[in-house]
């Protein structure tokens, strides 16, 4: 009983964290600052605060462990590999634009 | 749990309203990355609320296959662009 | 060796999709992993592997650091500078630093060059004069 209620506060902790996470990294989109910028407030947002969000869904119900530690782990790789990817290019079209 | 989906929709209007208004196409992909993967996180939610793990199994498979198609559509903007200059 | 990577991801991605540890399942795993082609690269010294996958656990709790400093302390200001690639990486090797340099919010690598530079993109709390 005592353990189910611990279990319960840190999987809500974790996904409150991760959606705050959300709005502070989300919020930034709106608004004219460079594409670069913007993508350091997206790699706080979807990459570490959902990466909170799933590991909260985990402490929720830990007997789905693999895919979920499948799910955490293609996030962190494709999200950053993506941001690499999308940095690289938006900076190389700006250039040859100027 | 339901308060929780809540929020997660309220986050993911921002992108979509953020695609709509800027006429940019980098600030346009950016946004439409940030909502695949807020998308797919809400099917892992949706899949914790209603105790279904088919529809989880469906989240799971859209995170690991995910964005390669956003990575390619990067690329192909990107040699567009510099193809485009070079011409001129 | 990106043969050591490649074996590991592969292996890891069949037994959290399989969720089966029984023996049969491992020998499927593991002959599979073993029989997809792989490319032929320049072996690294595992050392550096060691030290590479390290740098990946200490990362983790690190980039959670980061973004709460700079939700706390609201970083304005940007500024693009050069880093130099540590000597002796194979090209594994320097896909796992931009990796680990793009995962920490704070910093996002623009472009490598060729000749030893990685350009890196970070936000920094006001101009330094």
């Amino acid at each position: 009983m005592q353990q189910q209620i611990m279990s319960d506060i840190f999987s809500y902790g974790c996904i409150s964290i991760g959606i705050l996470f959300w709005f502070w990294g989300t919020l930034p989109l709106i608004g004219h600052r460079s594409v670069l910028f913007k993508l350091h407030g997206l790699s706080v947002a979807d990459t570490l605060g959902s990466m909170s969000i799933i590991l909260g869904l985990l402490l929720k119900i830990p007997s789905e462990y693999p895919l979920l530690i499948l799910a955490i782990i293609s996030l962190a790789i494709w999200n950053t590999v993506l941001g690499y990817v999308l940095a690289y290019c938006s900076s190389r079209g700006k250039v040859s634009h100027e | 749990m339901n308060i929780v989906l809540g929020m997660m929709l309220l986050a993911l209007l921002i992108p979509i309203y953020e695609a709509w208004q800027d006429d940019d196409i980098w600030q346009k992909l950016l946004a439409f990355a940030s909502i695949a993967t807020k998308t797919s996180i809400m099917i892992l939610v949706v899949a914790v609320l209603r105790d279904d793990w088919m529809i989880g199994v469906v989240g799971v498979i859209i995170l690991s296959v995910g964005n390669a198609a956003l990575m390619l559509l990067a690329q192909l903007i990107k040699r567009m662009n510099d193809a485009a200059t070079n011409y001129e | 060796m990106t043969g050591y990577l490649n074996l590991i991801l592969r292996l890891a991605i069949w037994f959290l999709l399989t969720a089966d540890l029984s023996l049969a399942n491992l020998i499927i795993g593991v002959s599979v992993a073993l029989l997809l082609p792989r490319s032929r690269t320049t072996p690294g010294a595992l050392k550096d592997w060691l030290r590479a996958l390290g740098e990946i656990v200490v990362a983790i709790p690190q980039a959670y650091i980061e973004a709460v400093e700079i939700i706390l302390r609201p970083h304005t200001q940007e500024a693009v500078t050069m880093e130099r690639v540590k000597p002796g990486r194979t090209p594994g090797l320097i896909f796992l630093d931009i990796f680990l340099i793009t995962f920490t919010p704070k910093t996002i690598v623009l472009k490598y060059h060729e000749n030893g530079w990685y350009e890196v993109h970070r936000v920094i709390r006001r101009q330094r004069s």
